[in-house]
């Protein structure tokens, strides 16, 4: 096998993201379970609900369009195994080192919640028909704020002509000092992280699949066995990606040369980004469908537009 | 294969209860303390996800339809739990005009949870008997 395939297959991407994946959705399960002073799942209970999931029967219902409810899962996932493929890690992967990654990621991210739109408006139930309506209003909202995050970025990495290599806004945050200690990029820092909440569904932002609310689990009403694990391990997969986004972003620190202590540097500050995501889980209750989208509208976008005022201000030399 | 009896799903439905079961179970699901995501547990929100059937209440008229339903709805092999009196025997419902009940009329119950309402701590022991009696399912139909 040739490097690629393996980077493809085994290490960064495939088998070792959507291991990862779970066992950070588990380990979110488990922090969520200590901060209510309970004892929470197994670190590896993701794995095994997929397992199961996969010896589950599926059934498929009367009236759903058969091809497009069995098959929008796949989209998703195509979409985040390639991009988990595609991105650099700093300093564990090269990623493929295109010119122009940051506009395909801005593409790509927008996949998952495509996949929920498919297959939950073809699973002909009208929960999922509320679901897919309530996704589709809050996605144009947040892929907004991250487009705009993106080509705040750009703007600031390349002095004002836009640069659209991740390999190089990393490059620049090592040579010049990290995003993250930047102020003017502090308003966008909170709109990524308002994005993350956003695009995982974690609880203030659950409109789309509550499970115990008003629209019992939203587009995967219908779902079952394959299908449904293929959704949860998009939404793995999904963690894994954002976490690589926020560190390509704004902290791409790495420890020396060596590839494992890199990797272990990595999966810590992922666990941060995942204690940070089980502290809002646990202690915030859900918006209701406008207010989520009201806020999202107000708060995220203003930050994000703030801070490329602030990065065009500073560009031409005024501040 | 016995791993996977490890995660069960939980769905829960009310069929005419007093909501004082409901509010039991809801201590086993949000509240902290008492906890079966111990036992690998989730609320699931779909009866197609579900591998265990919490029922609540005596049958009403009104409501047995779409208990039937999901009964339908849910995938094979599953496992039926009665929360309560009211499933198990109707409790002080018994021979009203209105209630179908009890649940055994439409499915095999394959664990009860009496107690009006039971407590937290009754209702998981009986989870964990209803995840002992889906693993011998899970083993007789391979």
């Amino acid at each position: 096998m040739n490097a690629e395939i393996i980077n493809f297959l085994i290490f960064p991407g495939g088998i070792f993201a959507i291991l990862l994946g779970l066992i950070l959705m588990s380990v979110e399960r488990i922090l969520v379970a200590r901060f209510q002073r309970r004892v929470g799942p197994v670190f590896y209970q993701n794995i095994i609900d997929i397992i199961k999931l996969f010896n589950k029967e599926t059934l498929i219902p009367k009236d759903a369009k058969d091809f497009i409810f069995k098959f929008a899962p796949l989209f998703g996932f195509s979409g985040m195994l390639v991009l988990v493929y595609f991105l650099p890690i700093p300093g564990v992967y090269e990623g493929i080192k295109g010119n122009y990654d940051l506009i395909i990621l801005i593409y790509f991210m927008a996949l998952p919640a495509i996949s929920h739109i498919l297959g939950g408006g073809a699973s002909s139930s009208p929960y999922a028909a509320i679901s897919v309506s309530r996704e589709l209003k809050l996605m144009l909202v947040y892929e907004f704020v991250f487009i705009i995050i993106g080509l705040t970025l750009a703007i600031y990495v390349g002095n004002g002509s836009g640069e659209f290599s991740l390999k190089k806004i990393m490059d620049y945050q090592l040579q010049n000092g990290y995003f993250l200690f930047d102020w003017k990029l502090w308003p966008a820092f909170l709109a990524f992280l308002i994005f993350v909440l956003a695009t995982l569904e974690v609880p203030p932002f659950e409109v789309a699949h509550h499970n115990s609310a008003d629209i019992m689990e939203g587009y995967l009403i219908e779902y079952s066995g394959v299908p449904l694990a293929m959704f949860e391990i998009t939404e793995a997969l999904k963690i894994v990606v954002l976490s690589i986004i926020f560190q390509i972003f704004f902290f791409p620190s790495v420890m020396g040369d060596d590839i494992v202590l890199n990797l272990l540097w990595f999966i810590i500050k992922t666990l941060f980004l995942i204690i940070f995501i089980a502290l809002v889980h646990a202690s915030l209750a859900s918006f209701r469908a406008d207010q989520e989208f009201k806020f999202l509208i107000r708060v995220p976008v203003t930050l994000s537009l703030l801070s490329l005022i602030l990065v065009i201000l500073s560009i031409k030399g005024l501040i | 294969m016995s791993i996977i009896t490890r995660s069960p799903f939980l769905f829960r439905i009310n069929t005419g209860s007093c909501n004082g079961c409901d509010v039991e179970l809801a201590t086993t699901a949000m509240i902290p303390r008492y906890d079966v995501e111990r036992l690998g547990c989730r609320y699931t929100g779909s009866p197609k996800h579900a591998d265990i059937l919490l029922v609540t209440g005596p049958i009403t008229a009104r409501s047995k339809p779409y208990l039937i339903e999901v009964l339908d709805e849910l995938p094979r092999p599953f496992v039926v739990v009665a929360i309560g009196t009211c499933p198990t025997s109707c409790g002080i419902f018994r021979d009203s005009y209105s209630i179908e009940g009890p649940l055994d009329k439409y499915i095999k119950v394959d664990v009860n949870v009496p107690g009006c309402p039971p407590r937290p701590q009754a209702i998981i022991d009986g989870i964990a008997k209803a995840i002992e009696i889906w693993k011998r399912k899970i083993r007789d139909e391979k």
